[in-house]
């Protein structure tokens, strides 16, 4: 709730943290995200580049060693 | 006859019906009693004042995490790049104007949708090990960017001649006191009214009178270095997009939003705040890149601002060194009260404690615990004698090369996650071919800096 408007025509704003707390999207019930097949893409792709990366950091620090 | 307050709904009234997924507030408050009717409300006759009004009272967390971002690195990197290739990169900052401003803007809708922080969501969403993953990375990265901000702050007191060793406490000792008050508001007036005293960058790019017409030809037309492709241009080129897109930014903004309270109707005046912050702070970026440009025309080398200020200084007369000292000083205070919640909001929603700057430290201890020990802890880091500070340097810039892209990832499957955001609040097909374009270009930034780490000779030298 923003911005009010009463019969006349009058708007009342109020600050965020004023107005009256907002029922948001409940998350509390959901579990893990459904393994979809982008999801599943996405994150055997990061799992691959975290460990390309690490790989080449170790490289590095023994190339330095 | 209608004797309340009818909620003006205005995103959703014009939504289809299949869109109206998510649960919205329908409250209606008693014009007579006003007993419902929040106390501070402000009545105003007229429509845009009405606007404007809510605008200004959602502004806030957009300019702050944009503005932050030019932290004391920030203004290092942006100066170097300057000074290394004058105005030749200023096309770089505006293409990362829309980038900074998608990425952000997924946040708000995150933020304002859940009412949780990014922290939380992937806890939730990606389960423990992701959720361990990401907030160790971003506690370390975050700790050892606080360090780098001290650093500044060491150095641009050194110059001023200032003892480090009184100015650095003096500074982790206010940095702390900033966020006791209890009051979301008054940290975020003080914060917004620092992140207006960048303006000043403004006045230093004017008095270094760089040529328009080199400002607007290497803003607007992309170009090589002379000579071509080579390690440095294209090491600054990703620390340059590094920069300007980190990953304490997407947990802050979202745990700001959240602990603000933004409302789904604040939704469009969030993103117009994003959208202002990032302007503001790519032009900002571009005046520090024209400060640089003075040291690249005069051909100074310098290792830090610092020292640049001080040559620019002895040309230029005192306003350019005391204003650029005082601007690096500026930049770090902004840059470490903002990662140090962004470390405080993540960890405390992840342990499920109290975690609000609206709370006294009594009700949230553990909360202003962490961001005092990450103040602290990174201020009496700087202070020991020989200190690896060029290993902590090198250290933030891989972490954020391998945080950076799996947080953006995270990002994106939360944006796409209908079964949290709905229709009204999930990226829309244009976001998705936008914002992929982005993630994929960040890994490949990511991939050729890591290549240019492990083999040196990869490309040639300047």
């Amino acid at each position: 709730m923003t911005t009010m408007m009463t019969e006349l025509d009058e708007f009342v704003v109020v600050h965020p943290l004023d107005d009256v707390a907002e029922e948001k999207v409940a998350t509390e019930h959901l579990g893990p995200m459904p393994m979809t097949r982008t999801v599943k893409v996405c994150l055997f792709a990061l799992r691959g580049y975290l460990l390309l990366m690490v790989g080449l950091l170790g490289f590095r620090v023994l190339q330095l060693w | 006859m209608n004797s309340g307050y009818r909620v003006i709904l205005w995103p959703d009234d014009r939504l289809p019906r299949h869109d109206r997924e998510t649960p919205v507030v329908t409250t209606t408050y008693s014009a007579r009693q006003d007993s419902a009717a929040p106390v501070a409300a402000i009545r105003v006759s007229n429509r845009w004042t009405a606007h404007a009004l809510t605008f200004l009272m959602v502004f806030g967390p957009g300019l702050i995490v944009m503005e932050a971002d030019n932290d004391a690195g920030a203004v290092s990197t942006y100066v170097q790049a300057g000074a290394q290739y004058g105005t030749h990169l200023l096309w770089l900052l505006l293409l990362l104007l829309p980038i900074s401003y998608f990425v952000q803007e997924m946040v708000v809708r995150l933020g304002i949708a859940t009412g949780q922080g990014h922290a939380a969501m992937i806890y939730r969403r990606f389960g423990k090990w992701w959720g361990r993953f990401s907030l160790a990375d971003l506690l370390l990265l975050n700790f050892l960017t606080l360090v780098t901000e001290f650093a500044a702050i060491a150095l641009a007191l050194d110059k001023m001649g200032v003892n480090p060793l009184f100015g650095v406490p003096a500074a982790a000792i206010a940095l702390t006191a900033l966020v006791l008050t209890g009051s979301y508001r008054r940290w975020e007036r003080i914060v917004v009214f620092l992140c207006l005293l960048d303006l000043v960058w403004f006045a230093i790019a004017f008095r270094v009178h760089p040529a328009a017409s080199d400002v607007l030809r290497h803003s607007l037309m992309p170009s090589l270095p002379l000579g071509g492709l080579n390690a440095s241009w294209l090491f600054l080129v990703i620390a340059t997009v590094g920069t300007t897109i980190a990953p304490w930014q997407l947990f802050f903004q979202q745990s700001c939003v959240a602990d603000k309270r933004l409302r789904f109707s604040d939704l469009r005046w969030a993103r117009l705040d994003t959208l202002i912050g990032a302007v503001f702070t790519i032009l900002v970026a571009g005046c520090m890149m024209l400060a640089g440009n003075a040291a690249f025309l005069r051909h100074w080398n310098f290792t830090d601002p610092a020292q640049m200020a001080v040559q620019l200084g002895a040309v230029s007369g005192p306003f350019l060194k005391n204003a650029i000292l005082l601007l690096m000083i500026n930049a770090a205070v902004l840059g470490t009260t903002t990662i140090s919640l962004s470390s405080a909001w993540a960890y405390g929603e992840v342990r499920g404690w109290p975690h609000s700057l609206q709370k006294p430290v009594r009700e949230a201890p553990a909360f202003y615990a962490v961001y005092g020990l990450c103040v602290v802890a990174a201020a009496g880091l700087v202070l020991i004698p020989r200190a690896p500070l060029q290993l902590i340097i090198l250290s933030v810039q891989v972490l954020a090369g391998l945080m950076l892209p799996s947080a953006i990832v995270f990002l994106q499957l939360l944006l796409n996650d209908k079964e949290v955001l709905g229709n009204r609040f999930a990226n829309r097909p244009w976001n998705n071919i936008v914002n992929w374009t982005i993630v994929i270009l960040l890994f490949v930034l990511s991939l050729l800096l890591a290549a240019q780490v492990a083999v040196p000779r990869l490309f040639p030298n300047a």
